[in-house]
């Protein structure tokens, strides 16, 4: 079955060789790799700072959970030039690969292995299990998101379903909308626990971010702290609101679903600028770009296309015509060898 | 701690070879039928390219001061983007620019590092004479960051599009001939009697050549280049 979805997406390619939408997703992706890889080779990198950069993301988290966490920082102060060359010369090599079409299917696969890893190893489940997870500050950890994203943009379809938006492509339109939904709800939840409506709690994260920074960066930060100072619980619940409202947005009818992937991006835009300082990649002590880009890139994989609009909203997805969106560049599906 | 030297010379070693190779595709190509500089103004801008990083990442291979390089990629970056305008007027506009933005970029990157470099130092900043200061890297920091960051994103654009386009189907990655020949050129003669432009030539000088002016060969290098530009930018921010 799955040759006859690879027999259509040939088939039809020639009619349109422009790059797929989903091609340009997993392009995308592959630059956010190389970027991550780039950065991990920074001289901060080789430094005590990133063996405890890993080690802090053991606190609060449950001892089995945790002492993996430990032991890896552990291994990384002893073997930092090794182990750090590897880091980022895996990272490099997962973007390099998964740009590169005969290699992509391998490079996706590696990357949702690595990203889990880091998930644990690297980012201790990104706070998500230790109360210290903020929707403003990256949760739920970059590296899950890579994972995600990589499952979503898996060059092939799930054999007998066409789908209106890329993402439902190969896991379905159910599953997907479901996953979207656990993510943003959960963020939802997370900008709603106690440490995070504090009121200061924003403007602390905020003024936290503006160390090493340029002036301009340092000004947009010191202003939107000025704004929050003593508004943590209103803005909390604002924020949680709008999450509330983009986690249930895909579930709607295409036009209000684009309405509500609009607002995801512009809520991601706002987090990244004000709440992740552009990842901090400007102080020259990032190892990527934080999640904010990823769940903008994530709301794009959700994007209805035009032939979704004729569809009843939960309908959309499931024996929906496909959207031209099959063929990769050059008339071939993503991954597929030239 | 900072990045070990033996990246550093790693990549300063990829970048030579970059340079060779484009020396070798200039030889060639002047025994050829490049006429007008086509091609040969981008094989000698990646040449110059080359040789500058190669310099940058081991001060012990900088072979011209850097307000020399800044005034040699100022010339390149203006003749890449007056070069890129006329092309994109014709008929093959997406062609053109996809076979000149790529150089302008990293040429525009290489005026913005040496520019960077030479700006002075903002006062307290305890930077060198000439230099912006000194990251732990061992390589001095840029001034304006910012921009930096602004090229590193575009290079690693151009890189991704780069691999993910296949060399030698639409003349986006030509070493030694334009991908448009004007029409009466012996290049327009050799397309249209179905051989790629230069290959008699190519021939004649034999596999080496051959590999040199492969249109796989001048995307390895254009993604080289790109990469290690992009890493040159993201250690010195």
């Amino acid at each position: 079955m799955t040759e006859l979805v690879l027999g259509r997406e040939r088939a039809g390619a020639a009619a349109s060789p422009g790059t797929g939408a989903r091609r340009a997703l997993q392009l995308i992706l592959a630059a956010t790799w190389l970027l991550d890889g780039l950065l991990q080779y920074q001289s901060s990198m080789y430094s005590t700072m990133f063996g405890q950069m890993i080690g802090d993301g053991a606190t609060g988290n449950p001892g089995v959970i945790a002492s993996p966490i430990s032991w890896n920082a552990n291994l990384v102060e002893h073997h930092q030039v090794l182990l750090n060359t590897v880091f980022a010369t895996i990272q490099l090599l997962l973007g390099l690969g998964i740009a590169y079409r005969p290699t992509a299917r391998v490079a996706l696969t590696a990357s949702v292995a690595w990203s889990l890893g880091v998930w644990w190893f690297g980012e201790g489940f990104g706070g998500v299990l230790s109360g210290g997870a903020s929707p403003v500050n990256g949760a739920p950890g970059a590296a899950i998101l890579y994972a995600l994203l990589a499952v979503l943009l898996w060059p092939a379809d799930r054999p007998g379903v066409t789908a209106t938006f890329v993402a439902a492509r190969v896991v379905g339109a159910p599953a997907a909308r479901l996953l979207w939904l656990v993510l943003w709800g959960s963020l939802a939840y997370f900008a709603l626990t106690p440490a995070n409506r504090a009121p200061q709690a924003l403007h602390d994260m905020i003024v936290g971010m503006t160390g090493g920074e340029p002036g301009w960066v340092t000004g947009l930060e010191t202003h939107a702290a000025a704004v929050l100072d003593h508004r943590g619980l209103a803005a909390s619940v604002v924020l949680a609101v709008a999450l509330a409202m983009i986690a249930a947005g895909v579930f709607l009818p295409p036009p209000l679903a684009r309405g509500a992937l609009v607002l995801a991006i512009v809520v991601a835009a706002f987090i990244w600028v004000f709440g992740e300082a552009f990842g901090q990649i400007l102080t020259g002590g990032a190892t990527d770009p934080n999640s904010a880009p990823l769940l903008a890139l994530l709301a794009l994989a959700y994007w209805p296309s035009a032939s979704a609009d004729g569809l009843p909203a939960l309908a959309a997805g499931q024996g929906a015509t496909d959207s031209g969106e099959a063929e990769g560049a050059g008339g071939r599906p993503e991954g597929e060898p030239r | 701690m900072s990045t070990p030297a033996w990246i550093l010379e790693i990549f300063a070693a990829v970048m030579l070879l970059v340079a060779e190779v484009s020396a070798g595709q200039l030889a060639i190509g002047r025994a050829r039928t490049w006429r007008d500089a086509d091609g040969a103004d981008i094989a000698v801008s990646r040449l110059l390219t080359g040789v500058a990083m190669a310099g940058i990442l081991v001060p012990g291979l900088s072979i011209l001061p850097d307000a020399a390089w800044e005034a040699a990629f100022a010339v390149t970056t203006t003749w890449l983007a007056w070069r890129l305008w006329r092309e994109s007027r014709g008929r093959a506009a997406a062609i053109a620019r996809g076979h000149y933005a790529p150089p302008l970029v990293h040429s525009a990157a290489m005026l913005y590092v040496f520019a960077a470099l030479a700006a002075p130092s903002a006062p307290g900043t305890g930077g060198m004479s000439g230099m912006g200061g000194w990251s732990s890297s061992g390589l001095p920091t840029l001034h304006a960051p910012t921009l930096a960051l602004i090229f590193v994103l575009l290079l690693i654009a151009f890189t991704v599009h780069d691999l993910d386009r296949r060399a030698g189907t639409d003349g986006y990655f030509q070493a030694g001939a334009r991908p448009l020949a004007p029409a009466g050129s012996p290049l327009a003669a050799a397309a249209a009697a179905g051989r790629e432009p230069g290959t008699e030539s190519a021939l004649r000088a034999g596999p080496a050549a051959r590999l040199l002016l492969s249109p796989a060969t001048a995307k390895g290098c254009q993604v080289a280049t790109g990469l290690t530009m992009a890493f040159i930018l993201v250690i010195m921010i």
